[in-house]
């Protein structure tokens, strides 16, 4: 059965493209055959942080408008078998994006694909909106930042209303925290929310820790999605948030040394992926 | 087969009964019928009860023999006390169900019905979301989260955390009252009579619930 992942925010530059890179490439690194699409369209970057910008031809739109057939477009990724990315067009708008058209294209990428990410863009509008709509998980990718957390929160209600599981009555789409660009130490010293501010809030099981790391600025700019970085603490904070994903149990390493409670706290809150 | 029964809507007059005035009422109904005898000779009817006061006691055998003198036949009642009915039963008028007037009942026990139930909701309310109690108490068994809007007609009791809007007795109902374990909502009304979190009391972090009504058009906040 193929499952449909949704990256979603509401807010904007929180790392919802960074964490499709790496999740769709740790997917596949597992043998899982996973295509990633960009709902972002006219702003495209997926194709960008994953390393293929060269190499768009064909795109998400052009297959909505038979225009292309899905084979012409889906680009085959140069550093992991098994991984496809399906690219934005960049130079029309979310207007060109039907429910019908989406619907259509998920039906048939069902057919070959175990894992579909959906990489949505920011906002509440029609890009995120589909993005989310035919989704069976959604991993909410949030900064520990007053306004990310408000936008998730809104996220989550829409989630919990606004998609096909919603509409039909059906078992929720399973909701999982990415907590990004965390720094304990500003935490320790009260700059930053902590863990369990966010948790106050959003109150959902927390999938991963990912700290500030200067590595997802390398990675970004050199097309090489982050988690394929294994020394750098990004890199690994993704890989672990993959395997947790995938059911197994592994400690969250990167939320603090000092505060070992923590680490039994959100151990406990994790819940098995969908 | 000894017979069979056929649909038929034959139209039955409804004779809503005020006050049980035998005198005035054998002027009154002599007057109408003389105006268009045509119109109510040959006629069924049924003798409504309800505008009737409930200690007013009927002679029903004097009422139908009024009746069957001028040409009209009387079927039965609708409405009216037990003590009425019983009376009606014993000229032979029995109880019946023509019109509307069961309907009625049903409906009015419904919305009675509907207007007692509260809404009750167990799961978070997140941001931008907007519950509506119409004519009922709401209840949430959750938190609910800044940016989230609560209304209802009656009163509002948050379990978990407020953190979001919450207006209750919308439409003026100055009785209602909103409850709620904390004091972090953003904004809180009666009736329409507001206090936004910047002005709010300072209250000591005691257990126990927070009660927010209306006295003399001044919103209090008071621990429980």
């Amino acid at each position: 059965m193929t499952k449909i992942i949704v990256i979603t925010s509401g807010k904007g530059g929180v790392g919802k493209t960074t964490t499709s890179a790496s999740f769709a490439v740790g997917l596949a690194t597992r043998g899982f055959k996973t295509v990633v699409i960009d709902f972002d369209i006219g702003l495209r970057n997926l194709d960008l942080i994953m390393g293929c910008e060269r190499r768009v031809v064909y795109d998400f739109v052009n297959v909505i408008r038979g225009e292309a057939s899905l084979q012409q477009a889906l680009i085959r990724d140069k550093h992991v078998k098994d991984l496809y990315i399906l690219a934005a067009s960049q130079t029309r708008d979310k207007d060109a994006l039907t429910s019908e058209g989406v619907e259509a294209v998920l039906k048939e990428l069902s057919k070959t694909f175990d894992y579909i990410i959906c990489d949505s863009p920011a906002g509440i509008e029609r890009g995120a909106q589909l993005a989310m709509y035919f989704a069976d998980s959604a991993i909410i990718v949030t900064n520990p930042e007053v306004s990310s957390v408000r936008d998730s929160d809104r996220i989550l209600g829409l989630l919990a209303s606004k998609t096909l599981r919603a509409k039909e009555g059906r078992e929720p789409v399973s909701e999982h925290l990415l907590l990004t660009r965390y720094s304990p130490k500003r935490v320790a010293n009260g700059d930053m929310l902590s863990l369990s501010d966010v948790n106050d809030i959003l109150s959902i099981p927390l999938l991963a820790v990912i700290p500030e790391s200067q590595a997802v600025l390398r990675a970004s700019n050199s097309g090489v999605p982050v988690l394929l970085d294994k020394e750098s603490d990004a890199g690994q904070a993704y890989h672990d948030a993959v395997a947790r994903f995938l059911g197994e149990e592994v400690p969250h390493r990167f939320i603090s040394e000092k505060t070992p409670w923590f680490k039994r706290l959100f151990s406990f809150k994790e819940k098995e992926a969908v | 087969m000894c017979f069979q029964f056929k649909a038929s809507f034959s139209p039955c007059i409804i004779f809503e009964l005020f006050r049980y005035d035998i005198g005035e009422l054998k002027l009154q109904l002599a007057e109408t019928i003389h105006k268009t005898p045509n119109l109510f000779t040959g006629s069924m009817v049924v003798i409504d009860m309800e505008k009737l006061k409930a200690s007013e006691r009927v002679n029903f055998e004097v009422l139908k023999q009024l009746f069957l003198a001028h040409g009209m036949t009387p079927v039965g009642i609708r409405g009216g006390t037990a003590e009425q009915q019983e009376d009606a039963m014993s000229a032979g008028l029995p109880l019946t169900n023509i019109g509307k007037s069961m309907v009625s009942e049903n409906a009015k026990t419904k919305v009675a019905q509907q207007v007692s139930v509260t809404k009750l909701i167990t799961h978070p309310i997140r941001s931008g979301m907007q519950i509506y109690a119409k004519e009922t108490d709401l209840i949430v068994a959750a938190q609910v989260s800044p940016g989230a809007e609560l209304m209802a007609h009656g009163n509002i009791h948050v379990y978990g955390c407020l953190r979001g809007r919450a207006l209750a007795g919308i439409h003026g109902n100055k009785e209602a009252r909103i409850f709620c374990r904390s004091l972090e909502a953003e904004l809180v009304a009666v009736a329409g009579y507001y206090l936004t979190r910047d002005e709010f009391p300072a209250m000591r972090e005691q257990n126990g619930m927070i009660q927010i009504f209306l006295k003399n058009d001044e919103l209090q906040i008071e621990m429980l």
